[in-house]
């Protein structure tokens, strides 16, 4: 496992990017400016469809994705792109997603494919769909995260049901400049709790953790050896 | 198949561990071998238990040193789980022994199984309880029916709790013997909720990393993910 990679997800950039920078591998290992604002929705948009439905289920093995449903960004927010029969979801999400704190924030670059069991589907993607929302409509950071708050006390966003859950095993995913495409791994979502009830974050643990903030969720995050295509991850 | 795909360590591994729609799966893609165990009753108990500063080591090793230094540590006496180590963080690490595993493993009174596990609180609170339920009507000399009648009996009487969310455990020992089979053990984690359709975590599709699913008759369902390393942080070897 590459634990330098997935401690930095602890810390905080815990979405994704997909490796459509083939031409900055020099930019990997560098963070570089926040973005403060959103850039053109263009850039943030896949021009192919399809390759954004290939994406979206690439986060996930196949004999879970292909009876996905799958969505696909548009101008106007989240699109059913593809009818599912399983329940899962997988969708490709943007920067927006990312904690309000990293320098990846709003960074047109990445992209973050996951696949979400059931009850995360179901609990999940609200938020995504909000943040989404809020992030096309061109508010500052400082009103998103407002808004999200709001939305979260007035409970019209609901926290994670038990048994959420997310495939995140793209090696195509691209979590920004300084993370690349970091590492295939799986992640659970909980009403906000302590690191320490999965024993996150301590030494040797190969659990890790993000605590969302504004939004009252815990996220724990563990690698996995393999991509969704089956082969190896590498190893440290 | 999927059975190409996992190592055939893994699959004993979660039948060990009571997971019966996967032993299903197993039943269906045939494994005659398996059919005819080598351990068709209980051996004498003095095999099963093993000296208490060994155990205590042995269970803490289920998980990194940072989580069982200040856990809870039980050893199992003649009569069922003793209190060895009283901690203070709320996990709780044990060595489990063979009927801990699926009513239907061949390896169910295998008297070399010794699985190392630290549970977390809500597992502590929620799973535990059943595993050492069981364990004391083993110890008490019931059948494995009578043992099997008897679980599901409490459960039905909701004298058992069912998973907490949040409910999980580590299995990280290097030192732990899963089963007779491979290279006998396995580093992972695993994770118990109410019963659920295994589909529901996409466990046990082929590339998938997820594993297990229902057990019986505890009405719980229990997934797997192994990891990369042992407790004390060394590398597994692959494959």
């Amino acid at each position: 496992m590459n634990q330098k990679i997935v401690n930095a997800i602890a810390l905080g950039i815990f979405a994704l990017v997909i490796a459509l920078c083939p031409l900055c591998p020099a930019r990997a290992q560098e963070s570089g400016p926040a973005y403060e604002r959103m850039v053109p929705i263009d850039q943030y948009l896949m021009a192919d469809r399809n390759a954004e439905i290939a994406l979206a289920r690439n986060a996930a093995p196949e004999s879970i994705s292909r009876d996905a449903e799958v969505l696909l960004l548009g101008r106007h927010g989240y699109e059913t792109a593809v009818k599912g029969k399983n329940g899962f979801v997988c969708v490709v999400e943007r920067s927006w997603m990312a904690p309000f704190d990293d320098p990846e924030f709003l960074n047109p670059d990445q992209r973050l494919p996951l696949c979400l069991n059931p009850p995360a589907a179901r609990t999940h993607l609200p938020l995504t769909f909000k943040m989404t929302d809020l992030a096309l409509a061109g508010l500052s950071k400082t009103q998103m995260f407002n808004g999200i708050k709001a939305a979260f006390d007035k409970k019209e966003l609901p926290v994670p049901e038990p048994g959420s859950m997310c495939y995140m095993m793209s090696k195509q995913q691209y979590f920004g400049r300084k993370y690349g495409n970091a590492d295939p791994h799986l992640m659970f979502w909980f009403p906000k709790t302590d690191d320490m009830l999965w024993g996150a974050g301590l030494p040797g643990s190969p659990v890790y953790v993000h605590q969302y903030s504004p939004e009252p969720i815990t996220e724990f995050i563990i690698s996995v050896s393999k991509w969704s295509d089956g082969t190896p991850a590498p190893a440290d | 198949m999927i059975r190409k795909k996992v190592p055939m360590v893994v699959r004993s591994i979660v039948v060990l561990m009571g997971v019966f729609g996967w032993l299903s799966q197993m039943q269906v893609l045939g494994n005659s071998k398996d059919n005819k165990t080598p351990y068709p009753s209980m051996a004498a108990l003095e095999r099963y238990l093993m000296p208490r500063d060994a155990e205590i080591a042995l269970a803490r090793s289920a998980a990194p040193a940072a989580i069982s230094r200040d856990a809870t540590v039980l050893v199992l006496g003649r009569k069922g789980y003793e209190m060895a180590v009283k901690g203070k963080n709320d996990f709780v690490c044990v060595v489990e022994r063979s009927w801990e595993s699926d009513f239907d493993s061949p390896e169910f009174w295998n008297p070399k199984i010794r699985g190392a596990v630290c549970y977390n609180p809500p597992a502590a609170r929620s799973v535990f309880p059943a595993r050492a339920k069981r364990q004391e009507m083993i110890l008490a000399g019931l059948s494995k029916t009578q043992v099997f009648d008897g679980i599901k009996a409490a459960f039905d009487r909701k004298e058992l709790p069912t998973p907490e969310p949040g409910s999980m455990c580590y299995m990280m020992s290097k030192e732990a013997y899963l089963t007779d089979r491979g290279s006998h053990d396995l580093a992972h984690l695993m994770f118990e909720v109410p019963r659920i359709d295994d589909a529901a975590w996409g466990a046990n599709l082929p590339n998938s990393p997820v594993m297990g699913g229902a057990q019986a008759p505890e009405p719980f369902s229990e997934f797997i993910v192994p990891v990369g390393k042992w407790s004390d942080g060394t590398a597994v070897p692959t494959n």
